[in-house]
């Protein structure tokens, strides 16, 4: 493959160990140029030590890592990579505007600052000192950092960990215009609506494997499930099998289906004459995601 | 690489604790001690000897500062900030030691020409350069120590090794009040010091004197050693991130 086809990340079975803790387990993955894909976990589902492996920070214990079909290692020093790192990153005693000079500076092709500091929506932060920002706009800088070099990648982890609805807003308003501009753009986020909002792809990963992948409809359809009851008497086994129904739940007189496809479902009970004291709930998006990622889920396999 | 070094010199530049202590400290007591009358010989002899003795003690307080700042920096997560920008590792170390190397001279700058212009030193142009270049060049081993400190220790503690050091190597360097007046066990530990024979290269040379070959052997004796250090230092920091 040349190297000007390759995809901008190729992860193949990569595999690394802390001590006796497996945080990433034979992990397969590419991402074309240009798609912006999410990583999507909970805490300690191994996103950070994913991003650590494609970036070069970390070497794996097996498998192979690239970018652009090269040696993560070498994608960073020919300025192909612009990342943020989850923590740190910002360094005292200088100013918006000189910080992101100098990292310009050490890209071949930066883009004009002037650009980035609307792009980050710090244009009036440029004069003020790095150590001396609250979290939302600290985060805003970290964020022009990676994009001040003009990179074909760019990598954020976890960008809006720390900051409130309002921050997390402004942060994504920053990232739109990048996506425009065909660059390859690989996010990690706890956040479900982030990564349905925000990305062309989901990659779910859980317990340092790939869960599911697919786009954010897909993953929707697997995590998101509609919960509807009914009050039911007698024989309730046939309701697993009502289209669109992935899980049954009996307490007392209720039945509670889990649907992947809520009108299908309530159809089926009404053509059944079995719609009485009918509640459709949609789906706590955390809650069924964090079931996906903590239990064995079967369901997760259909779609890969 | 030099904007790095650009970029590295703003931050010493607004660095309280270089400021203090690789700058104005070292000229406020050089005009102190000078006064006190400590330093052997007459009066202008006394001015060169406590203006070598405080150029050293500023070009230690630099090169110490220098070394807590990477400890700084790796708190901040700033060195690896840096293995995502295009800068190698080797240039991120060069951009730091060229940093350290810059630092010194203010310091060392500010108290010779308080000597001579405050305290009147007069000297030879040549020997006025051979101080300047031995003063300069004579930093390499604390800046190594000062560096193996702040990649082996984390923020605060470095800092504060690095303070203690500079501070003992100053004071039982003979570089506040002269070896002279110590007890004669201290003076034979002194006499021992990097921080003497650094001092002492310069000391020899302002009064007219060829450096002693002893002072040039022990300090390179001890650049190896904190040499070592420092890239042991380097190589744990690499393995802990």
């Amino acid at each position: 493959m040349r190297s000007d086809e390759s995809p901008a990340v190729l992860l193949s079975s990569v595999t690394r160990n802390f001590g006796p803790v497996r945080a990433v387990d034979r992990i397969t993955l590419t991402i074309p140029r240009g798609q912006t894909v999410a990583l999507l976990g909970p805490n300690g589902a191994g996103k950070s030590t994913t991003i650590g492996l494609l970036l070069g920070l970390l070497a794996p214990d097996s498998g192979r890592a690239a970018l652009f079909g090269r040696d993560p290692v070498q994608a960073v020093r020919q300025g192909l990579v612009g990342a943020m790192p989850q923590e740190g990153g910002l360094i005292g005693r200088v100013t918006v505007r000189e910080l992101l000079s100098f990292v310009a500076g050490t890209y071949p092709a930066p883009l004009p600052l002037d650009r980035v500091l609307r792009l980050a929506q710090i244009t009036q932060l440029r004069d003020r000192r790095v150590d001396r920002l609250s979290g939302g706009q600290a985060q805003r800088v970290r964020f022009a950092t990676a994009v001040v070099g003009d990179p074909d990648l760019v990598v954020l982890d976890e960008p809006t960990a720390a900051l409130d609805v309002t921050a997390r807003r402004e942060f994504w308003d920053g990232m739109r215009d990048l996506a425009g501009q065909g660059k390859t753009i690989l996010f990690s986020t706890h956040y479900l609506d982030e990564a349905d909002e925000r990305s062309d792809r989901v990659i779910v990963v859980g317990r340092g494997r790939v869960i599911a992948d697919g786009t954010s409809d897909e993953i929707k359809r697997v995590v998101a499930l509609t919960t509807v009851s009914v009050t039911v008497t007698g024989e309730t086994a046939w309701l697993s099998a009502l289209p669109g129904v992935r899980h049954l739940d009996i307490r007392g007189d209720r039945a509670h289906l889990r649907s992947a496809d809520p009108d299908a479902t309530v159809m089926a009970l009404a053509q059944a004459g079995a719609v009485r004291n009918l509640e459709v709930t949609p789906a706590d998006l955390e809650d069924a995601f964090v079931a996906l990622t903590t239990e064995d889920a079967p369901i997760a396999e259909e779609t890969m | 690489m030099l904007g790095y070094i650009r970029f590295e010199l703003i931050r010493t530049a607004r660095d309280g604790g270089y400021v203090v202590f690789g700058l104005i400290m070292p000229v406020v007591m050089y005009l102190v001690f000078t006064d006190l009358g400590l330093a052997p010989g007459d009066e202008h002899d006394a001015a060169i000897y406590t203006m070598v003795s405080m150029a050293a003690y500023g070009g230690l307080g630099a090169a110490f500062n220098n070394g807590s700042g990477i400890a700084e920096d790796r708190a901040a997560g700033w060195l690896r900030r840096l293995r995502l920008t295009p800068l190698t590792p080797a240039q991120v170390i060069a951009g730091k030691v060229v940093t350290g190397a810059v630092g010194v001279v203010p310091g060392i700058a500010a108290v010779l020409l308080t000597g001579a212009l405050v305290n009147h030193v007069t000297l030879t142009p040549g020997r006025w350069l051979a101080i300047v270049v031995l003063l300069w060049a004579g930093t390499i081993p604390f800046s190594l120590l000062g560096l193996g400190n702040g990649y082996r220790l984390t923020g605060q503690s470095a800092a504060m090794a690095n303070l203690m050091t500079m501070l003992v190597l100053s004071i039982v360097g003979g570089l506040w009040v002269p070896v002279s007046g110590f007890p004669s066990w201290l003076r034979a530990l002194a006499e021992w010091t990097p921080s003497n024979g650094y001092a002492s290269l310069s000391w020899h040379v302002a009064f007219g004197a060829a450096p002693g070959a002893r002072e040039i052997a022990m300090l390179t004796v001890w650049l190896v050693v904190f040499g070592l250090y420092a890239m042991y230092g380097y190589r744990r920091a690499g393995r802990t991130g």
